[in-house]
């Protein structure tokens, strides 16, 4: 009795699947016709089967993963640079109106500039190599951060800190053990908005400038016309954001499981 | 800090005048620590020029012409392909959030291609339409979707039955629905959205002239760059910041003006 009671259940998920994933399947149908029926030359849209027999050489030629990391250590690095600030930052405006005098008109300016024509600067005062992308990607992500974590810390019930002062706890250590702890499921938020911002203005700024990573490897590729390496590096940025963004949904899952709601 | 209506209009300009020197104070105490630093040699001041140098290469490019042209092209750039998403990005949320087979179809584009970065594409865009003004725009136009999407797409979902039995219990027709009642209460996450992919029109204009283009700012900025001119660099990258800022304050504005008949707590703590 069993077996045909589950049988339809495992049909109805590879079917329910299948009915997800259908605009995928069809998008990636149609490309495969029209570069097989040859629509279009392959230099400007080469065949799916051309990408996919591009991906293993590219892997076992040190043409994926080298520079996959290089672009996350980058990415990876000036996100933490910028939380760390981000979240100094956010929580002392929150706290001191003097930091939210200071700040507030630098953050407001600086918020909605484009980044990325930071670029030529970095480049010029800190090099072409790392530390100019990591100091992009923290510029980047910084305002966010502060934005997110000062949203979250000024929402704290003033009877929360003054309890904590009243059982005795020292000024310097309410911001460390009081308003930050509060304020973390803000800043996990935060934190996930600025995750994909880091990744791409790590690429882009590789795309830009040069200097190794994923970004200028594909502009390399691009240069030379090998369309399939350029199609295959976009496959791999793809991926990478969106493995990246699963894992902040379970990490954040995890940290603030005493938050109940979105 | 609270400003009567008793005193005297003199008093009160004079007061507003004085807080908003107040407010920016810390900008222009930034501005002088640069100008200082640049002064006291320091640092190279090839790599940080004065502002006396900057504003001076600021008006040398906007006397002749080239920094209004440059300028004009990005914007026509960021602002055709924001329209553009714009108007496609409600069409299809609004497909999304009506119709369950367009949800079906959608649905799964939006998610895998959400977290793709639209600036990886320019390389294939410059293949395909080539260095001109279409690579950026359809550029901005995809960054600017998926922002626009998701608003309208939330906003029409989060719409309360309620609203939409009473429009019908007062005698709505079916078909005026969607203009009287849907659009109107969604109008605040449609905006926020619009206002997100302002934001990355920019960003992706810039970025795609200096990857791509032959005019425009980012690529001004980038040729300066490269060629040395680091004062008309930080003088192209000044006015950039000076658009994106004055854009995004218009838009708030111009969110306000459009929402001036709810009351929403949200709109004045984020402006």
């Amino acid at each position: 009795m069993r077996e045909p009671a589950r049988q339809p259940r495992v049909w109805r998920r590879v079917l329910d699947a299948v009915i997800y994933a259908y605009p995928l399947i069809l998008v990636i149908a149609v490309w495969e016709a029209v570069t097989e029926l040859g629509y279009v030359r392959p230099l400007f849209l080469p065949s799916v089967g051309a990408v996919v027999r591009q991906f293993w050489p590219m892997l076992i030629g040190h043409q994926i993963v080298e520079p996959l990391a290089v672009s996350l250590f980058r990415a990876f690095t000036g996100l933490a640079l910028a939380v760390v600030l981000g979240t100094g930052i956010g929580l002392a405006m929150a706290r001191f109106a003097s930091a939210r005098w200071a700040f507030d008109p630098l953050v407001s300016l600086a918020f909605p500039a484009p980044k990325i024509a930071f670029v030529p600067i970095f480049v010029l005062w800190f090099g072409i190599d790392h530390l100019s992308k990591i100091l992009l990607v923290a510029f980047t992500c910084v305002f966010p951060m502060i934005v997110a974590t000062y949203h979250g810390a000024s929402a704290i019930s003033g009877i929360v800190i003054w309890s904590a002062q009243a059982m005795g706890t020292p000024e310097h250590k309410i911001m460390t053990r009081v308003m930050l702890p509060a304020s973390l499921p803000h800043v996990i938020n935060g934190l996930r908005v600025t995750l994909p911002v880091a990744l791409i203005s790590a690429f882009t700024a590789e795309m830009v400038a040069g200097g190794g990573g994923v970004g200028s490897a594909m502009m390399y590729a691009q240069r030379f016309f090998q369309t399939p390496t350029v199609f295959v590096y976009i496959i791999v940025m793809l991926l990478t954001g969106l493995l990246l963004d699963l894992g902040m949904g379970r990490l954040r899952q995890r940290f603030v499981y005493w938050e109940q709601h979105d | 800090m609270a400003i009567t209506a008793s005193q005297p209009m003199g008093l009160r300009r004079w007061r507003s005048s004085r807080d908003a020197i107040w407010q920016f104070l810390p900008v222009l105490l930034l501005a002088a620590l640069w100008q200082a630093v640049s002064m006291s040699g320091l640092i190279d001041p090839d790599f940080l020029p004065g502002l006396d140098r900057i504003l001076a290469a600021l008006w040398e490019m906007a006397r002749d012409g080239e920094l209004a042209f440059n300028l004009f092209v990005t914007i026509y750039r960021s602002f055709a392909g924001l329209a553009i998403g714009t108007v496609l990005g409600v069409l299809i949320g609004l497909a999304m959030a009506t119709s369950r087979a367009a949800d079906g179809f959608f649905g799964p584009l939006v998610a895998t291609t959400y977290s793709l970065p639209k600036s990886t594409l320019v390389p294939l865009f410059i293949l395909w339409f080539g260095v001109g003004d279409i690579t950026p725009i359809v550029t901005v136009v995809l960054a600017c979707l998926l922002p626009v999407i998701v608003g309208t797409y939330h906003g029409i979902k989060a719409v309360p039955p309620i609203l939409i039995w009473s429009a019908q219990a007062m005698g709505t027709p079916r078909r005026l629905i969607l203009w009287r009642i849907k659009l109107p209460a969604a109008l605040m996450p449609i905006l926020t959205g619009i206002r997100i992919a302002l934001g990355f029109s920019f960003v992706l204009t810039i970025s795609s002239e200096m990857i791509a283009t032959r005019v425009g700012i980012g690529k001004l900025i980038f040729m300066d760059g490269e060629n040395g001119a680091y004062a008309y660099m930080f003088a192209g990258l000044l006015a950039v910041v000076l658009i994106a800022y004055l854009s995004d304050r218009g838009m708030v504005r111009l969110m306000r003006y459009l929402l001036r008949w709810q009351d929403s707590a949200e709109l004045t703590a984020d402006a």
